[in-house]
């Protein structure tokens, strides 16, 4: 119920980690974009928008303050719902049905089986928003090569959800081309027609803005680094184990926890968390893999903080503390499931996935305990934390679109980005009330049927400013909050933060083998030396002329911070 | 098309060869190139093939359609092809830019590429040497099985693999061999510690090999039981009476009847050389890196479909496409030479 995650479900979030490195990002706009291009529907090919240009036609923003969070947000932190609001007090965020009855066919991707097009959720979703809307709900985990094949065709749905990982190679130029500009409906005033857009962040529609447009409903997310290590609680509790506070402490730590013969490793493959202990810039959005130091760009692999890091995770895999399973990476099955089953003790998940383990282990290990545990920086020291981008899973219209279909596609937005609190929330975020959940003790309790039918589809068609809301578990909504609250003030923001940069199409393949490479060095079968080999490679493959169009475009566009 | 089964007018002028050609009232003077199509003209043969010819259409237009057709697309390995130039995925092949021989310039420059090269091929030689002959062997084991109710269940149990998908299987290799499986943990109570088949870059080779054995051996045989099932008892009785033991009996008699099959499935295998495998692989990269496991098919589907490189993808593929036809020239032609039918004749 964090629809503001990358990650709904244990899939998404593995294909998630997996392809993010390689994933490029690619976003935001351009330079003198408007007064260049006019009235054309094209807009730029590449580069970003920022500063002026980006204000011209970003929505403005009024805020939403329907029920005051428990947890107010705080240094980029999701706001924190922690109680129930009982049916009675529920408010109304959509007075009027804005959809016209018309139809829209929505591609998104999903991760699990979707339930059947017919369900009651969706027959009461599409009532109230006043709009039919069919899904066509694609694997998540190869969502990336279904959605080229989709863009390259000439008939592409109505509505197209693209996650931000899985911007790569000539997606971005394809979203340029194939998708319609939502400015002259939603720019500046306009939005107000919208109140629940009204309400998303600022910084959420500025990652909207492709090839000069504002193309993009966002799904508005935390800045603060979403890989958070997790520990099981329980087991530290029961063996007597602190937390390791250094990357020093956790090698010998991992040692002492390993247990082969018992089939206890102490962690899974930490590749990810090391580049947050070592403060590597990120390495989901392409653009934020270059950061501004000592007045020259400098791109993530580089660093000798990424070096370093990769060092010290090769460590734990000749050490043998990490989960043998793990070493096979995709063929070994799923990191969670290893640390439910006990056979590890620390792993990387999205720090949005804390709920669903714990709500999932609840009915069958009733002593089931995880938590987050803090970052440490590279000496024990405080962590030097990067800024991950405030939006990113998009979602489009096409081009071909009636001036009605885009109208209808931001009703059904508008009604699903209503805030916690709302009759839309309930309903968008639990279903029919009898069918899909029950109210237990004064608490929002899903059914089977829920389970299964109110379970990611509307979860990308809008969304409000970031949250956290388990009613059922409020600890861990707490701990979520807190760990970004606590994260968060140790989180700065690399030059290209909150901006959608499009690559030019030459190079846009150019650093799609670090993260294979990555994987190869930590596992032992690659050296350091061959790092820094094809990091030389890549700089003179283009690296260093990318740095100069990142340069020229800073310089051009200025940043967004 | 001289060898039609159908029976046909005149035959006799054709397979005589030298017989004189006599001309045909209906389509007047004879021409040259009578004697090879039996003494008629186009027109002819195709009112007398025509049901036939009807027959084939929905098979030819499908080929064209899906086969032939799509060849035409090859044209973007000599582009800079960019999909979305224009709203028609078509359309943008004529606006895209040439560039001639540069994506494949790209690829040869590309020491991945030749990794991919270098294990398909080795790949390709491990099967023909150790998975080739298995379902032969298979077979010949199941022949000898007298009752019918062991030898159902047998060939059962042999063929369900087939139908498990990779990821069941690949699961089950680690499960057994992997370094938190079965072995692994016994090896483990007994302080012997690091055994890890499925990580290890050096073997994986094998263990592809292992793995297709498992799921596809019991499946190849259906064939080579086709082949057995028509060698008549005679032939044995005969032998047996004339004092050719068990060996004797399968050297003289079984491995001959199949020698046809095998030399026909062993041309269409070298066809095949540059496939050898491609979900199976892709799941286990990251278990063993690129190095060991990437192959043509891997590699193209990586570094041109997934990054949308189409160019370069299309560019690759041709590479294969053109070695594996190479290939299989090649193959036939030695099939002829051991008098064998091989996969076709002139």
């Amino acid at each position: 119920m964090t629809p503001n995650s990358a990650a709904p479900s244990a899939p998404s979030r593995r294909s998630f980690l997996a392809s993010t490195a390689v994933a490029t990002a690619v976003v935001a706009g351009g330079v003198p974009l408007l007064s260049a291009c006019g009235g054309s529907q094209e807009g730029r090919k590449e580069g970003t928008t920022s500063g002026k240009d980006a204000k011209k036609i970003l929505p403005t923003f009024v805020a939403s303050n329907v029920v005051a969070p428990d947890i107010p947000a705080k240094n980029g932190s999701a706001a924190g719902f922690t109680k129930a609001i009982p049916t009675a007090e529920l408010k109304t965020s959509v007075p009027k049905k804005l959809g016209s009855g018309g139809g829209l066919k929505v591609m998104a991707p999903f991760w699990g089986t979707p339930p059947k097009g017919d369900n009651p959720y969706y027959a009461a979703m599409n009532e109230a928003v006043g709009v039919e809307v069919t899904w066509q709900n694609q694997d998540g985990v190869t969502y990336d090569q279904k959605l080229g094949a989709v863009l390259a065709s000439t008939d592409i749905p109505d509505v197209v959800v693209v996650p931000g990982w899985n911007l790569m190679g000539k997606i971005p130029s394809a979203v340029n081309a194939k998708f319609a500009d939502l400015g002259p409906y939603i720019s500046g005033d306009k939005v107000k027609a919208y109140p629940n857009l009204a309400a998303v962040p600022s910084e959420a529609w500025q990652r909207g803005i492709f090839g000069g447009r504002l193309r993009a409903v966002p799904m508005p997310a935390s800045y603060v680094t979403d890989i958070a290590p997790m520990y099981r609680r329980d087991l530290f509790d029961k063996k007597g184990y602190t937390v390791p506070t250094s990357p020093e402490e956790f090698l010998s730590w991992a040692k002492e926890a390993t247990d082969a013969k018992s089939k206890i490793w102490a962690c899974d493959d930490m590749k990810w968390s090391a580049f947050n202990f070592y403060g590597v810039f990120p390495g989901s959005d392409k653009a934020l893999w270059w950061n501004m130091v000592d007045g020259k760009l400098v791109n993530r692999v580089e660093t000798d903080e990424y070096l370093e890091a990769l060092e010290w995770t090769r460590k734990l895999y000749a050490a043998r503390v990490v989960h043998p399973d793990a070493v096979s990476g995709k063929a070994g099955g799923n990191a969670r499931n290893r640390f439910t089953a006990g056979q590890s003790l620390v792993f990387n998940d999205n720090i949005s996935a804390w709920w669903g383990s714990v709500s999932e282990q609840a009915t069958q290990k009733s002593d089931f305990d995880m938590a987050a545990f803090d970052i440490f920086g590279a000496d024990g020291g405080d962590p030097t934390l990067w800024a991950v981008q405030p939006a990113n899973i998009f979602t489009f219209v096409s081009k071909k679109a009636t001036e009605q279909q885009i109208k209808d596609f931001l009703a059904l937005c508008n009604y699903c980005a209503a805030p916690y609190g709302t009759k839309e929330f309930m309903l968008t975020a639990y279903g029919v009330e009898g069918t899909d959940y029950d109210m237990k003790k004064g608490m929002p309790v899903k059914s089977t049927t829920g389970v299964n039918e109110v379970n990611g589809a509307y979860d990308y068609t809008g969304n409000p400013a970031p949250y956290v809301a388990y009613p059922d578990f409020p600890e861990v909504t707490r701990g979520i909050v807190e760990w970004q609250q606590r994260m968060g003030a140790f989180t700065e923001k690399t030059s290209f933060f909150g901006l959608t940069v499009t690559e030019p199409n030459r190079w846009a393949n150019l650093a799609d083998n670090f993260e294979q490479l990555e994987d190869d060095v930590v596992r032992g079968r690659k050296k350091i030396s061959d790092v820094q080999q094809a990091v030389s490679d890549w700089k003179s493959k283009g690296g260093d002329d990318l740095r100069d169009w990142y340069k020229k475009l800073l310089d051009d566009t200025g940043s967004a911070n | 098309m001289s060898h039609s089964t159908v029976p046909r007018p005149r035959a006799e002028a054709k397979t005589s060869g030298t017989a004189p050609v006599v001309s045909d009232d209906t389509t007047g003077p004879p021409r040259k190139d009578d004697r090879r199509t039996g003494g008629l003209s186009l027109r002819l043969r195709f009112r007398r093939d025509r049901a036939l010819l009807l027959m084939t259409l929905p098979a030819v237009l499908l080929i064209l359609v899906f086969n032939y057709i799509p060849i035409l697309g090859n044209v973007v390995a000599f582009q800079d092809y960019d999909p979305y130039l224009s709203d028609n995925g078509f359309v943008a092949i004529f606006q895209s830019p040439w560039v001639g021989v540069e994506q494949f310039e790209r690829i040869f420059a590309d020491s991945d590429f030749w990794h991919a090269v270098q294990n398909t091929f080795v790949l390709f030689f491990l099967q023909l040497v150790l998975f080739f002959p298995v379902p032969i062997l298979l077979a010949l084991l199941i022949n000898s099985i007298v009752r019918p109710r062991v030898r159902a269940v047998a060939q059962a149990v042999m063929y369900l693999p087939h139908f498990f998908s990779w990821v069941l299987v690949v699961t089950v290799f680690m499960q057994i061999f992997g370094g938190a499986g079965v072995i692994a943990q016994t090896l483990r109570q007994h302080g012997v510690d690091g055994f890890d088949l499925m990580t290890n870059p050096e073997t994986f080779k094998y263990l592809v090999t292992v793995e297709m054995i498992w799921k596809d051996a019991g499946w190849g045989i259906i064939v080579f039981l086709a082949a057995l099932s028509s060698v008549s008892h005679d032939l044995y009785e005969a032998a047996a009476m004339d004092g050719a033991g068990r060996w004797r009996r399968m050297w003289h008699i079984t491995l001959p009847a199949l020698r046809p099959v095998i030399a026909l499935l062993l041309v269409l295998r070298v066809g095949d050389a540059l496939t050898v495998g491609f979900e199976q692989l892709l799941l286990q990269r990251q278990a063993v890196g690129v190095e060991a496991s990437d192959v043509l098919d891997t590699y193209v589907w990586w570094n041109g479909i997934r990054n949308q490189d189409f160019s370069y993808a299309a560019a690759a593929g041709l590479i294969k496409g053109v070695v594996g036809l190479a290939l299989v020239l090649t193959a036939n032609k030695v099939a002829h030479l051991m008098g064998e039918q091989g996969v076709y004749k002139k």
